[in-house]
């Protein structure tokens, strides 16, 4: 990504320590160059990652999140990413209906040894991002907005599907 | 709070693509932030050096580094923040080389990265608290699962280094595949004569325990306390009184035992000492083959025992021992050829392994030594060996390399050279993979020395041509099929994860890979340590090894459990779970899908059920604080809250606007 | 007997072992409905069981434990005492199930519809076989019962109670349990922007009552819902979309594979906010992926306690 003519983005990352966080040092060590609009949090295990974590950052206004763990069958805690799995999986497929575009959050697995998958996974995800642009906000951005907001909740009408037939 | 913040420039690692001024300017503005600076080395003595005399002159009681990763240098910033006074943990690191300077040149990008990283490191500290580390008692036992050559190396190196040793093994005796092999690469010298002594040593020695027809029932506990049950299996003999004289076998009438010591090459009686230097040299009866036992008629085993010690009512025996660390020396099991159609499927009596062969070539074997093949007795003529049987072959999900097939087939072609001298042998093999010390040498000895044929490439079919094999296959260097007739086909079963590893490893909690061999911690630097704290691998059921490797590692898996229970006590990382019992509601979730055991139920004095961590097995990794949905058990240094905080702090709500 | 009666004599028959026995009874009008505690045979006379009676009286059930107590359940009511008790949030000694075979209940949603707006006191409200007869101010309109039933009950696979002590009425046909709702798929339909332009504006509307928690039989977190606390501080008090949507998030991930589609949350929130639209959509998730539906039987683990190391219905996303 070129740095000058394009704003970054705000991507945060989750990865565990033992794996993926390893890795992104490998791909560091390296030389493996990436995009700079990820951020890292660095947690334990891929089964400390609450999805909660996540609706939360999207929900601030992350344009996207990444999470990194162990690939299956080598957690260093032996069963945190199997539970991991199910747990983003669930979430991936919330994103949906909220309206908030699934592709903003994406779950993946990188050993400590794999710094180039770490640097093609990280280029990937930003060029994804940057392909979606920035996240709409939930709140309203504006002064404005808000008016309009406080406006409706003023006159609030029938605005549910089920609830008007 | 009051916090330092420490920007490394890391030489120029670091500042040559971070304004490290900058970011010590932006980071002097973060909450409670009231010292920051940068150095040229931060973690070099003047560094650390550094910090101490911030952290006194500015009454610092929360440091953040900003530089490697943590990964590597965190042990060595909170002992510098200890050394002047801080707990450990009120220290945060944002790692800005290899996540920022080393990935990306632009400056302007990674400067705002780099104080980003900062504030959250920030953010999350002054969520921190001092945690102590609690001390605890350990066991000075060692139990030893496998009386292989790897967990007899073990037991004696931790048995003399005055440490008590339990071992457990599933057979009648110690000794495993080794104790079946006739000579050993690349030495040719004696198995028995080897490993025989230090066998004996086992029975001898005054601190270790030996049960064998053994087997481990479960686990409990963690690193320095473990409690194991073992279950042994009833010989319907008593071992306290028998004396090995061998009467009983003599007598017994039911011959229709499985000999297994001889790899099933013939029967052998019902009550049975599977070969004359068995560790310990005891009978035991094999329930499913004695007629007393089954049909309740015979019983001339017990008649003709001079101690009486013959029990036909003896039953399982639970044993319960607490040990402080646990080597696991299962090995190995040999592939099952018989799922290639190729070499016949069994139908051929002359289609053998490699270790049935090995028992041909034994003193005490079953042929006394003397190669007879199994369909007429004959002496063979031509030998042929088939290398990689259930190795590197994805097609039977056996990708890997066995590692010291080819090592021992060239043994057994010169054996068979010593054995028959007009003999001729025949190898076809895949790639001839001898790193070890001097075993390119003995290959070679194997062919230019002894004449053996090496064939490269793979045999198609095995078919009977009168009395004889004849062995069809590829010969890929010289681009042409042949047909080699053979006497006697050696097969060079490819090595398998031990039967019941991955259950041992369930109650271990010691991970199998995908072929059911144990994973290290690290496949480098930790080789013999698991994930588990306090258990040990030793040998092949972490891989296939030689002979060599597996002494090798039985001695540092002793060296890393006496180094563990050399220590007083050992101190427990207190980065662990810890339960708000106010919130708690006792619905124990945490309980079902903590990978360690490590959360119990108690009640509280009201007679609510609460959940308890037992802090020194808790492993930290925090997939209960994720499964509590109020929140009730968080783990420490990854609270919730801290967590959070560096979310926040990357992505700041937004909030109402002021409309004036 | 009418099924009134033959409940109210299996009641009768437990009420001395009981602490309590739970059930409906009439409230502040006719036409509502509100929890009743039967501690008495005098309690029992105001026993109500009619469509009006809709609460999902299992919510209660964490809140007596450790004593006896009896509770009326319909079908979709008898899966959350099953997941409750699959999760070991209450015990099956420390409950006795009233069964009811259920013929659907009311939404007072559509009641409210169909009536002309601000109606007044209602007087009377005759129930007949497949009609209400709705009495105010001396003026009586009559609905059809199907008209106005709840969502929920149209497209119910669970009819009858899947557990129960004492069963009450006739068990129905078997029912397909994948029927769909057309403005459910109308919903999901709509492109990503619609969706987020919806939820927006409805969570704008939140007052953060958390009337929807309170009354879900699932949310036993009990006083200790991190929606308020301050350890750990999920979220602010600041009643913005964001940080009102970021609750149901944190409902949504609280029921996963666990919510028994009971309806009580959309039903509770007064301010019509469709929160099934979200928990019938995540049950389908939870069904496709984990093949599991909260509350039918007492021996599957909750699908997020659990994993299988190779999981069929997860593909992993190259990368």
């Amino acid at each position: 990504m070129s740095a000058e003519d394009v704003r970054e983005l705000r991507i945060v990352g989750f990865l565990c320590n033992w794996c993926s966080y390893g890795g992104a040092d490998t791909a560091g060590v390296a030389r493996f160059t990436q995009p700079t609009d990820l951020r890292i949090i660095r947690v334990p295990c891929s089964g400390r990652i609450d999805p909660l974590f996540v609706a939360r950052a999207l929900l601030n206004g992350a344009d996207g999140v990444l999470v990194s763990g162990c690939h299956p069958r080598d957690c260093h805690y032996a069963e945190g990413n199997f539970y991991a799995r199910r747990r983003l999986e669930m979430l991936k497929r919330f994103l949906p209906i909220t309206g908030i575009d699934e592709r903003r959050f994406e779950y993946t697995w990188v050993s400590a040894s794999e710094g180039q998958r770490w640097q093609h996974v990280v280029t990937e995800f930003t060029r994804r991002i940057h392909e979606l642009g920035p996240a709409p906000s939930f709140n309203p951005s504006s002064a404005e907005e808000w008016a309009n907001l406080a406006l409706h909740e003023a006159t609030k009408g029938e605005t549910c599907p089920c609830h008007g037939a | 709070m009051r916090i330092g913040v420490f920007i490394c420039h890391c030489g120029s690692n670091i500042a040559g693509t971070v304004d490290c001024e900058s970011v010590v300017e932006i980071a002097s503005g973060f909450p409670e932030v009231v010292f920051a600076t940068d150095s040229m080395y931060t973690c070099s003595e003047p560094g650390q050096d550094g910090i101490i005399s911030a952290i006194h002159e500015h009454n610092l009681d929360g440091v953040v580094v900003a530089s490697c990763t943590p990964r590597m240098h965190e042990p060595t910033f909170r002992r510098a923040v200890e050394r002047a006074g801080l707990n450990r943990y009120m220290f945060e690191m944002a790692n800005i080389r290899e996540h920022v300077s080393w990935i990306g040149k632009d400056k302007e990008h990674n400067t705002r990265k780099s104080a980003d990283l900062v504030l959250m490191a920030v953010e999350k500290l002054r969520r921190n608290r001092p945690l102590v580390a609690k001390s605890f008692e350990t066991v000075k036992r060692v139990l030893v699962i496998g009386g292989g050559v790897a967990g007899i190396q073990a037991a004696l190196d931790c048995a003399d280094g005055g440490i008590d040793v339990v071992m457990v093994e599933r057979d009648q005796s110690i000794g495993g595949k080794m104790a079946k092999l006739d000579k050993t690469f690349p030495t040719i010298d004696c198995s028995s004569c080897v490993l025989g002594p230090k066998m004996v040593d086992i029975a001898q020695h005054d601190k270790i325990t030996l049960h064998t027809c053994a087997e481990i029932e479960s686990v409990s506990g963690y690193v320095g306390n473990f409690s194991v049950t073992i279950r042994r299996r009833a010989t319907y003999v008593d071992w306290t009184r028998c004396t090995g004289c061998g009467i009983c076998t003599e007598k017994c009438p039911s011959k229709r035992s499985p000999d297994t010591f001889n790899e099933f090459m013939g029967t052998t009686t019902s009550i049975n000492i599977p070969f004359p230097q068995a560790i310990p040299k005891k009978a035991a009866i094999n329930p499913d083959t004695c007629m007393k036992l089954q049909k309740g008629k015979c019983g001339i085993c017990a008649k003709v025992c001079p101690v009486g010690c013959i029990d036909y009512e003896q039953q399982d025996e639970l044993i319960n021992v607490d040990v402080g660390a646990i080597v696991v020396a299962t090995g190995y099991d040999l592939f099952d050829w018989h799922k290639y159609p190729q070499y016949g499927e069994g139908r051929y009596p002359d289609v053998i392994t490699a270790l049935q062969y090995e028992r041909l070539l034994s003193a005490s074997g079953p042929t006394g030594g003397h190669i007879k093949r199994p369909s007429d007795g004959k002496e063979p003529k031509n030998v042929v060996f088939i290398q990689c049987v259930g190795s590197r072959d994805r097609s039977v999900d056996r990708p890997y390399c066995s590692g010291f097939c080819c090592m021992y087939t060239a043994k057994q072609a010169i054996l068979t050279k010593d054995h028959i001298p007009d003999s001729q042998s025949f190898v076809f093999y895949m790639d001839i993979r001898a790193p070890g010390k001097g075993y390119d040498e003995f290959t070679r000895r194997a062919m230019e020395e002894y004449g053996a044929q090496y064939v490269r490439g793979r045999v198609a079919m095995i078919y009977p041509k009168g009395d004889r094999l004849i062995v069809r296959g590829a010969d890929t260097l010289a681009g042409t099929q042949v047909e080699v007739p053979a006497d006697l086909v050696v097969l060079a079963t490819g090595v398998e994860a031990a039967q019941g590893a991955v259950k041992l490893g369930e109650t271990l909690r010691v991970v199998p890979d995908q072929y059911g061999f144990f994973v290290e911690s690290h496949p480098k630097l930790k080789p013999v340590e698991t994930n588990t704290a306090g258990v040990y691998l030793a040998g092949a059921c972490q891989g296939p090894k030689d002979i060599p490797t597996s002494v090798g590692q039985g001695s540092a898996a002793a060296a890393k459990a006496l180094g563990l229970l050399s220590k007083a006590q050992l101190e427990s990382d207190p980065a662990v779970s810890k339960v708000n019992l106010s919130r708690c509601v006792g619905c124990q979730k945490c309980i079902s899908t903590c990978p360690f055991g490590a959360i119990k139920a108690v009640t509280d004095r009201f007679g609510n059920l609460k959940a308890e961590v037992i802090e020194t097995v808790c492993q930290g990794c925090g997939i209960c604080t994720v499964t509590c949905p109020q929140g009730a058990i968080q783990l420490e240094h990854f609270t919730d809250n801290q967590i959070l905080a560096e979310v926040n702090a990357l992505c700041p709500p937004k909030m109402y606007v002021n409309f004036e | 007997m009418s099924q009134l009666e033959e409940l109210k004599a299996a009641i009768r028959g437990h009420l001395d072992s009981l602490d309590c026995v739970i059930g409906w009874e009439e409230g502040y009008d006719p036409l509502h409905a509100t929890p009743l505690f039967i501690h008495t045979e005098a309690d029992l006379d105001r026993l109500n069981i009619s469509p009006l009676a809709v609460h999902n009286l299992a919510t209660y059930a964490t809140g007596f434990k450790g004593t006896k107590i009896g509770i009326v359940v319909r079908g979709c009511h008898s899966r959350s005492i099953i997941e409750l008790l699959t999760e070991k949030l209450i015990e099956r000694d420390e409950v006795v199930l009233f069964g009811l075979c259920c013929d659907g209940v009311v939404s007072q949603r559509k009641i409210r519809a169909a009536l002309p707006a601000d109606p007044g006191f209602v007087e009377a409200v005759e129930i007949g076989a497949d009609e209400l007869e709705i009495t105010i101010a001396g003026e009586k309109t009559t609905l059809k019962v199907q008209d106005v039933l709840a969502d929920k009950c149209r497209i119910c696979a669970y009819p009858d109670p899947l557990l129960a002590d004492v069963l009450i009425g006739e068990k129905h046909a078997e029912r397909p349990n994948d029927v769909g709702l057309a403005c459910q798929d109308d919903f999901e339909a709509k492109s990503g922007a619609e969706k987020l332009a919806f939820w927006q504006d409805t969570m704008s509307r939140c007052i953060r009552c958390y009337a929807c928690r309170n009354v879900c039989p699932m949310c036993v977190c009990q006083d200790y819902c991190i929606a308020g606390s301050r350890d750990p501080l999920w979220m602010s008090q600041e009643n913005t979309p964001a940080e009102n949507f970021m609750f149901q998030m944190i409902h949504v991930s609280h029921l996963t594979g666990r919510c028994t589609e009971c309806g009580e949350c959309e039903r509770a929130c007064p301010v019509d906010i469709p929160l099934m639209l979200l928990r019938r959509y995540m049950n389908k998730q939870v069904r496709e992926v984990f093949g599991h539906q909260a509350g039918i039987t007492l021996d599957k683990t909750p699908p997020l306690l659990t994993f299988q190391v190779e999981e069929a219905r997860i593909k992993e996303r190259d990368w």
